[in-house]
């Protein structure tokens, strides 16, 4: 009984729901805030995702006459829910070990695809030509990236499963046990081709400027997201937020959990981490270069990251 | 002080913005996008944020003189910005029609179809003018939500 009790606590309150809500909306802020200063403009004040969110609580929500109003109502809070499940799946160092019944990679690759389809839906539901195109390219999108992601799961968990003398462990605790003990997967060159490859996976799955092809404002006018107005908007603005915890912190769990055993100091360096991730790959990326276009991108994550991560998959089973 | 109206004092530090070009002659267009609301005066301090669809949009920037042509996709735009919203004049034209007004294919000035709450003269206004319309229309927007 109190075992469920955790989760439920794990999945509302931490690391799930409230604090990966809070920090979600906080590490948007940090990056328009950079983002504008590397621009040399004087930029949002660091809550204005907070102020985001409240406001689109006041507005009204129009649903199309054309559109199919239940599915349209409800896909952004199943993409909510799967992203607050997620967040309490991935382990932080020293600070929270989820329940085994939970932590487990695959579950969490699983839930990591729902944003995805949820705007796929999303965009189709709301009977606009700019959500169906936002549809087609996010399909495109989600073909294109989640191969290499698999692949560096894999990596990573035979490596992680070699290690402990088994054959490979799709468990998250065990995975960051064994780099607790062995070193980071940053520090080993066998690791490296996968590390690259998460390093173009994330910033597309966030879904920032040179891969939001399929929410592109300029040329779709945001795709999927042109037709939801008000608390729906929010919802999604909330998922997406969700969505960088989740996918920031997967990176940290899979190649750089190191951390010192005081609870406290932990939280504090995994914080540190999630910024330095989110600044470096993310903030930076998406000020230096334009988007690229749905068949530049496509081709590319068929090119280098998949690539890259085959590379690293055949690496690790030879080592 | 109860918290809904602070949560409203907070929603208003939110305004993104949607503009509207009725058969504008792009001058004042120039002036929001370019020198206005991008980086060397940049509004995103104040919270604002363009965005690509009326769905999304607190305040709604209008430019030109409203010509026949336009008239019906402007009056469908302005249906689909979701309550609570305000609309802000950019330009001479919308208030008189300007170097336009003795044309036959202008319907200026816009408040016969459109409410408009705040106007910004200026052939075209400049960017001060444009940031202050907005200050205003903020103010307006805090009392309607």
């Amino acid at each position: 009984m109190s075992n469920q009790l955790m989760i439920l606590l794990a999945v509302l309150l931490f690391p799930g729901g409230v604090f990966a809500l809070v920090l979600g909306l906080a590490l948007k802020g940090a990056d328009r805030r950079v983002a504008a200063r590397l621009q040399s403009r004087v930029g949002p004040p660091l809550l204005q995702p907070f102020f985001d969110i409240i406001k689109l609580g006041f507005k009204r929500t129009l649903v199309p006459e054309v559109a199919s109003e239940t599915v349209f109502l409800y896909a952004p809070l199943i993409g909510v829910i799967s992203m607050v499940l997620a967040a309490a799946l991935v382990p932080i160092t020293a600070v929270y070990t989820p329940a085994p019944a939970i932590g487990n990679l695959l579950v969490l690759l699983y839930l990591l695809m729902i944003p995805g389809v949820v705007l796929m839906i999303a965009g189709s539901a709301s009977g606009s030509p700019y959500g169906a195109i936002g549809f087609s390219r996010e399909m495109a999108m989600m073909i294109a990236y989640e191969g290499p992601l698999v692949l560096i799961a894999a990596a990573v968990a035979i490596r992680t499963g070699v290690g402990m003398g088994g054959t490979v462990s799709f468990s998250l605790s065990d995975i960051i046990a064994y780099q607790q003990t062995h070193g980071s997967f940053l520090l080993d060159p066998v690791m490296w081709p996968a590390l690259a490859a998460f390093c173009f996976f994330y910033p597309a799955n966030i879904g920032i400027v040179p891969f939001d092809i399929p929410e592109a404002e300029t040329e779709v006018l945001e795709g999927p997201l042109l037709e939801y107005s008000g608390p729906t908007l929010a919802l999604f603005k909330i998922m997406s937020a969700l969505k960088k915890v989740v996918v920031l912190n997967l990176g940290i769990a899979l190649f750089l959990p190191f951390a010192p055993e005081n609870w406290l100091l932990a939280l504090v360096v995994w914080l540190v981490k999630m910024l330095v991730l989110m600044l470096v790959g993310v903030t930076a990326l998406r000020v230096a270069i334009g988007r690229m276009r749905i068949d530049q991108a496509f081709i590319f994550f068929l090119k280098w990251p998949l690539l890259l991560a085959v590379a690293s998959l055949a690496v690790v089973v030879v080592v | 002080m109860g918290l809904i109206p602070n949560f409203k004092t907070l929603a208003t530090r939110s305004p993104w913005l949607y503009r509207i070009n009725a058969g504008s002659c792009n001058g004042c267009d120039v002036e929001m996008a370019v020198t206005a609301l991008i980086p060397r005066y940049d509004v995103e301090r104040l919270g604002c944020q363009y965005c690509g669809s009326p769905k999304h949009a607190d305040i709604v920037l209008i430019s030109g003189p409203l010509t026949v042509r336009v008239k019906d996709a402007v009056l469908r735009l302005y249906e689909e910005i979701p309550d609570p919203k305000v609309t802000v004049a950019v330009g001479v034209c919308p208030i008189s029609g300007g170097i336009f007004r003795e044309s036959y294919a202008v319907l200026a000035p816009i408040d016969q179809y459109i409410p408009i709450d705040v106007n910004v003269p200026g052939c075209p206004p400049r960017p001060q003018a444009i940031i202050a319309g907005v200050a205003k229309a903020i103010e307006i927007w805090r009392e309607r939500l």
